[in-house]
């Protein structure tokens, strides 16, 4: 991170502990991290590493037992409920591992939805919305329901969704969970490029090794601790000097 | 809030879930419709008791001298100007008429009957009470001075008495001594078999009058076009015969009063259970509804949609269902009115008809404020219902509906 530069997210101390006595279960255990903006970051580890719940509690889904998140300036231990909500919706995008996009909606209208949350015009969100669904090549299917996509197309929709609104920062939940080696690839090539070519902030927790390829940072995580945090060129792990 | 969003996104999930909210969508139907009918032929039921009151010489409105409805004697009759006419809007009034009612003795020449004796104009009565609906076998009174006597089939029955024989009638006179005169029976009047036949006796009203030797009347009954003027016309009346006693058709048949406002009450009872019945079926709906939709609710919030953006979603979608059944069932319900509009024939029942006081067509009626109440209760149904799950969609936290 450059010196001086504000971090997208700050995690100070950072605990989450679910269930209660007597048997809890120590999901993250006293984790600092910060993330520059337009950083691409993987964060990987085998199942119950925390890094899900790591990118839950940086998303604002889900509030730390001890410690503090602070994104794009703002710490989000204070805030209620609705302000959470209208955070996720000002400066987060999330990607899911399941699409998530809605049924009913088209793919253009999934778009337009967080634009619409956000209460811009008609207008602006409907060329917005078709101009996002161009630059991924999916113009085409503008018109179709999640229904009638498959699970790459619809991926490259919640993308959109994701970016429309030029977030702080993108989340990304297991992004290849659900899709093939080739649409892998592509959705990868797709983050790349909008994390080079439109500076946008990538966090995503992955098991995937490709992931960690795409990469330019990757937090490896085990028992709910940062194990290693290294910089990452293309093809290969690079520990930072 | 995003309304326009939420209206379509409540639109489209009425579709994408059409079995269930058409099965939901036709039980509103079928409840408001249902409702509006039967209602309307309570109301019919209350129309046939109300114009019987009203009908059977009550009037909309009565006036009498103070004391007479203990003691209806000509001693407590009244004088009234030639010239008097109720202070009514003619747009309000059906028609009025004076009259002079009494108790009475009839004699024929085997038995005797008490009744109640009518002095009336016929021409007057014709437009205000049961006398111009019922048939008459023989002739009917020709005018006030027309002398002769006006039986119902069945007091003549028992009287063993027929058209074009003599009567004798006794009652007491101005001056307080019994008077006694012969009348010969004009024609017999068919009320259906009710108790009227035997109630009433009738002839002309100055005939009455001259054998009872007075100018005074014991009544004047007024019919008003509809029973919503009679408060003003009670005023109108009250100020312009001061010292008389104005009475509605609910005083005067207190027990007929009694049924219609218990009728009122059954109707509102009737649509209390159905729309509760209604509530349970749309409460569980939508529970399941909400609890069928979790992760997508779950989603919703995580992408930034506000808590009260989702309980507005989902009342949205109750309340969608709810108007459009409700907007239909009204349509069905007053189709179904206008194809009964010439009545229900209850003839075949013709007993326990009578016995309940029915006529033996039942013509529904549909009253305005019936369907603003069904409507105020369907869509108050609507909001009450969706409360619940809408309180159940808002608990769902993004994260736990996400990883489902």
């Amino acid at each position: 991170m450059i010196e001086g530069q504000r971090p997208v997210v700050s995690c100070r101390g950072l605990s989450r502990v679910y269930g209660t006595q007597p048997m809890p279960v120590q999901a993250l255990t006293d984790v600092d991290i910060d993330i520059a903006p337009g950083e691409f970051v993987s964060l990987s580890g085998p199942s119950g590493s925390g890094k899900s719940t790591l990118l839950n509690l940086i998303g604002a889904l889900d509030r730390p037992t001890e410690g503090e998140v602070i994104v794009d300036g703002v710490a989000l231990g204070g805030l209620d409920e609705a302000e959470r909500s209208d955070l996720r919706l000002t400066k987060i995008g999330f990607v899911f591992q399941a699409y998530n996009l809605i049924p009913v909606l088209s793919a253009r209208e999934n778009v337009e939805f967080i634009m619409q949350l956000q209460g811009v015009a008609a207008r602006e969100r409907h060329a917005r919305a078709l101009e996002m669904l161009e630059s991924l090549g999916i113009a085409d299917l503008a018109n179709r329901r999640p229904g009638e996509l498959s699970g790459g197309q619809q991926q490259r929709v919640a993308v959109a969704r994701a970016i429309v609104t030029r977030p702080a920062l993108l989340l990304a939940d297991e992004p290849s969970a659900n899709l093939d080696s080739k649409t892998t690839q592509t959705l990868l090539e797709l983050l790349r490029s909008i994390n080079v070519e439109r500076g946008v902030t990538i966090v995503t927790a992955t098991h995937d090794p490709i992931v960690m390829r795409y990469a330019r940072r990757s937090v490896q995580m085990q028992d709910g601790r940062i194990v290693a945090d290294e910089a990452v060129s293309e093809g290969t792990v690079v520990r930072p000097a | 809030m995003p309304l326009t969003l939420l209206a379509q996104l409540s639109s489209r999930n009425l579709w994408r879930y059409r079995r269930r909210n058409l099965t939901l969508f036709a039980a509103i139907l079928i409840a408001v419709a249902g409702c509006l009918l039967t209602s309307a032929l309570l109301r019919g039921y209350q129309h046939d008791m109300m114009d019987d009151a009203i009908a059977n010489l009550s009037g909309n409105l009565n006036v009498t001298a103070p004391g007479y409805r203990a003691d209806p004697s000509i001693a407590r009759g009244f004088a009234l100007d030639a010239a008097f006419v109720p202070d009514i809007p003619a747009g309000e009034m059906l028609g009025w008429t004076r009259r002079v009612r009494i108790p009475a003795v009839v004699l024929s020449e085997r038995e005797t009957r008490g009744v109640s004796l009518v002095g009336v104009d016929p021409d007057d009565e014709r437009a205000i009470s049961f006398l111009g609906s019922v048939a008459i076998q023989g002739d009917s009174l020709s005018g006030q001075d027309d002398g002769r006597i006006l039986l119902g089939v069945e007091l003549a029955k028992q009287l063993d008495t027929g058209v074009g024989r003599r009567v004798v009638v006794i009652t007491q006179g101005a001056d307080g001594l019994n008077r006694e005169a012969g009348f010969r029976v004009a024609g017999l009047y068919d009320a259906a078999g009710t108790s009227l036949e035997k109630a009433y006796a009738f002839t002309g009203l100055r005939a009455l009058q001259k054998m009872l030797g007075t100018d005074a009347v014991t009544e004047v009954s007024i019919r008003l076009r509809d029973d919503r003027f009679s408060a003003g016309a009670d005023r109108a009346l009250t100020k312009e015969m001061g010292g008389l006693e104005v009475l509605n058709w609910r005083q005067l048949e207190p027990q007929v009063a009694a049924m219609f406002e218990f009728s009122d009450a059954a109707i509102l009872i009737w649509f209390v259970i159905l729309m509760l019945a209604l509530a349970f079926g749309l409460i569980n709906t939508l529970i399941t509804a909400v609890l069928e939709r979790v992760r997508e609710f779950g989603m919703l919030r995580a992408l930034g949609m506000r808590p009260g953006a989702v309980v507005v979603q989902v009342i949205m979608e109750s309340v969608l269902i709810v108007v459009s059944g409700l907007v239909c069932g009204i349509a069905v319900g007053v189709a179904a009115i206008a194809y009964l509009s010439d009545g229900i024939d209850l003839s075949r029942w013709a007993q326990g008809v009578e016995l309940a006081g029915l006529h033996s067509r039942l013509i529904p009626h549909l009253q305005t404020n019936d369907v603003v109440a069904v409507g105020a209760m369907a869509l108050l149904l609507g909001l009450f219902a969706s409360a619940y799950p809408a309180w159940r969609a808002v608990q769902i936290k993004p994260l736990d509906a996400l990883r489902r």
